[in-house]
């Protein structure tokens, strides 16, 4: 599929104009390949899912469109003009897989680094320490939290930030069945309030309860875009779930 | 490109970053070891500066003509802030590699750099950081110098705060080569290798290549230690301080240039090319600045006042022909009496080596060896002297104008002292690190929540 094919029967569905578009987005490591002509639209209010097996090319693509990846060709475009890299942090934040920032500060601090950055009054920080249970190690250490806890942080930061788009790769990792399903409520919440979401998950079954439409990923090129729906209408598989679909598309 | 979509965070407040940076640093263990290791290297350094500057002082009571040599710039500022230069060369490369190193293993980088602020403001805050650092670094020195003042001892400010200033401009280069290091590694560590490669290097420039002729001897003026020894001598240069300025900046913008991941190699590498020729061009320019203010006393580095003024008014060229060779002694006195002096009176100086190449024992058979020659409008004499009294009414001579008479009451008295320093030792080797353990035990504490953070903020 090209890169303005895609685009063009990703805006076929239902919530176009897109907000953001990837178009022909390529980087190569050397020799390998990482990303091969990516392109796909998020549209505004979304959860996009963008689904794939390890060293499918998710975390490079995030970062690529987040800016913290030199592309070696392609162009991210917001609402149809293309930002220069200084200017992509206005409307868009990612947040990586695995961070323990700044581990000697205390939790409160980073918390409160982040929100005065920003401007955001304390009545948003408090709601997204309240969302995510925070409050119980806001004295602790960054350096001193449980893994759960650490994620819980860094969602916590993605919460507070305003930019309209949020990245996340991974955000579901180092949590049990119980805390996924509570942080997928948050991730809906946060989309249900206006901000767009695109998630970078491995576990097919996770990005089947909380992703509006997918990107499947594999060898770092796009194998399939769209809605559960309309990928089970290209696999003609009527009542396969993402499993099925994504094996039989990749 | 300004959108409706945008997030409003064009103008950051600045004071959150300043906190955090300065967070940074003091919550490392770094800062708090080098001011640990520093408070007996500067407390041994002061307390032997004190002991000698005393016995040198006792045997001025009985000849009073050598009290006049006894200055507390050379003989007590300058060896106890030779530690503080030590504890900078060797382990601030640690504090300030940290301001940086951490973010980038963590990853914390990755989310600083999507915050509000541009990469400059991010290197200007980490900066800041590093001269908060120096100045808590300055802390047992600094003590030095007030127990210094409670003994009874002199200080004249402008040369002490030449010094200060000397070693705050050479702690800031080491800080933005640190920076630098750490923003082209993966790695702490190896920015710690490339930093100690700079300081110590500069070392062994400083020992290998000093006093060499030619090339090397250019090549050892690289040295950073080279920027203390103006400042030490007490002179303050306007070019010098221009220079050390441009290569702060420059490896702090080169830091800049090397801290967004998402910016092509290429186009690093072209940044990089441009902000090495920007500072290449600063620093030719500063090369050309040759005036230097004389902030001592005992105006060392000048000629008697009316010396001074009498030399001022040679507008012709003065060509001075050495047949020393530059290790040799005399040229090294000749250098420090003479030629120094005369380049800072003069307003046309051209100095020339007629020995390049040669080594004192090679010269030694050579009759012309040791004769200095001055050439002024067209007439030239020579003298195998080092000391001014000979060479000033020689240059006179040349002239064609008479000696000016010595001036009255601009001796300098010297200060002696005899001073008992053993009580110094206790402050720098137990109370001052008592003290430094206090303060970082309370840096440690965890901080109070603002009650509005915890309103809603209850389990998950």
């Amino acid at each position: 599929m090209t890169g303005s094919t895609a685009i063009q029967s990703d805006r076929t569905a239902a919530y176009a104009p897109a907000l953001m578009e990837v178009s022909g987005v390529t980087k190569r490591y050397g020799e390998q390949r990482a990303l091969a002509g990516i392109s796909f639209a998020v549209n505004p209010g979304e959860v996009l899912g963008l689904i794939g097996p390890n060293g499918a090319g998710k975390t490079t693509l995030l970062e690529a469109i987040a800016g913290l990846v030199p592309v070696d060709g392609g162009r991210i475009l917001w609402r149809g003009t293309s930002p220069a890299l200084p200017h992509r942090r206005e409307f868009m934040f990612y947040l990586p897989d695995g961070l323990r920032p700044w581990e000697d500060e205390y939790v409160t601090r980073v918390v409160e680094f982040f929100a005065a950055a920003y401007g955001r009054p304390a009545s948003i920080t408090a709601d997204a320490i309240g969302a995510l249970g925070l409050a119980p190690v806001l004295r602790k250490r960054v350096g001193a939290l449980s893994k759960g806890y650490g994620r819980r942080l860094m969602l916590a930061l993605a919460l507070i930030t305003p930019q309209p788009l949020l990245l996340m790769d991974e955000p579901f990792d180092g949590f049990d069945l119980r805390q996924t399903r509570e942080i997928m409520a948050v991730v809906r919440d946060v989309a249900r309030n206006g901000r767009t979401l695109v998630l970078a998950i491995h576990q097919l079954i996770d990005a089947e309860r909380v992703c509006d439409r997918f990107v499947l990923l594999a060898d770092g090129r796009v194998r399939g875009v769209g809605t559960l729906a309309e990928l089970r209408a290209r696999t003609a598989m009527a009542s396969a779930g993402l499993e099925e679909v994504f094996l039989a598309l990749t | 490109m300004r959108s409706p979509d945008a997030a409003i965070v064009q103008r950051a407040p600045l004071h959150p970053l300043l906190a955090k940076e300065l967070r940074e640093i003091v919550s490392g263990r770094a800062l708090w070891t080098m001011l640990l290791i520093l408070c007996p290297l500067v407390g041994y350094s002061f307390w032997q500066a004190v002991l000698l500057y005393g016995e040198a002082s006792a045997a001025a009571r009985d000849a009073p003509v050598l009290a006049s040599g006894l200055s507390p710039l050379d003989g007590v500022l300058v060896p106890t802030f030779g530690a503080l230069y030590v504890a900078v060369t060797l382990l601030f490369p640690f504090v300030a590699i940290r301001s940086l190193g951490r973010e980038k293993e963590t990853g914390a980088l990755r989310l600083l750099l999507q915050l509000p602020y541009r990469v400059p403001t991010l290197i200007a805050a980490k900066m800041t950081a590093i001269f908060g650092a120096w100045l808590v670094a300055l802390i047992p020195a600094a003590s030095a110098v007030v127990i210094w003042a409670m003994l009874g001892g002199h200080l004249y400010v402008p040369e002490a705060a030449n010094l200060v200033l000397g070693h705050l401009l050479y702690g800031l280069l080491v800080g933005a080569i640190a920076l630098f290091a750490a923003s082209i590694s993966e790695s702490s560590a190896t920015a710690a290798i490339i930093a100690l490669a700079f300081t110590i290097g500069s070392w062994v420039l400083d020992f290998a290549l000093a006093g060499q002729p030619g090339a090397l001897e250019w090549f050892s003026r690289l040295s950073l230690t080279q920027t203390l020894r103006t400042f030490e001598q007490g002179l303050l240069s306007p070019g010098l301080l221009l220079g050390v300025m441009a290569a702060i900046c420059g490896f702090a913008a080169l830091s800049a240039v090397w801290l967004h991941p998402g910016v092509p190699p290429r186009t690093r590498f072209m940044r990089s090319i441009a902000c090495v020729a920007a500072v290449a061009a600063v620093l030719a320019l500063a090369t050309q600045v040759r005036t230097s203010v004389d902030l001592t006393e005992d105006r060392r580095n000048s000629f008697p006042a009316a010396d001074q003024r009498a030399l001022a008014g040679l507008r012709e060229p003065l060509l001075v022909t050495v047949r020393l060779a530059p290790e040799d002694p005399r040229y090294v006195d000749l250098r420090r009496n003479v030629l120094a002096k005369l380049e800072r009176a003069l307003p046309d100086v051209s100095i020339r080596l007629a020995t390049s190449g040669q080594s004192v024992v090679g010269s030694s058979s050579d009759e012309a060896y040791g004769e200095i020659e001055y050439s002024y409008a067209g007439r030239a004499d020579k003298s195998r002297s080092t000391s001014p009294r000979e060479i000033l009414p020689l240059l006179y001579a040349l002239a064609g104008k008479p000696t000016p008479p010595p001036g009255t009451g601009e001796e300098y008295p010297g200060y002696p002292l005899v001073a008992d320093g053993r009580w110094t030792l206790p402050w720098f080797l137990v109370g001052l690190p008592l003290l430094i353990v206090i303060a970082w035990w309370r840096s440690r504490r965890p901080p109070q929540i603002p009650a509005q953070l915890i309103n809603k903020g209850g389990q998950a």
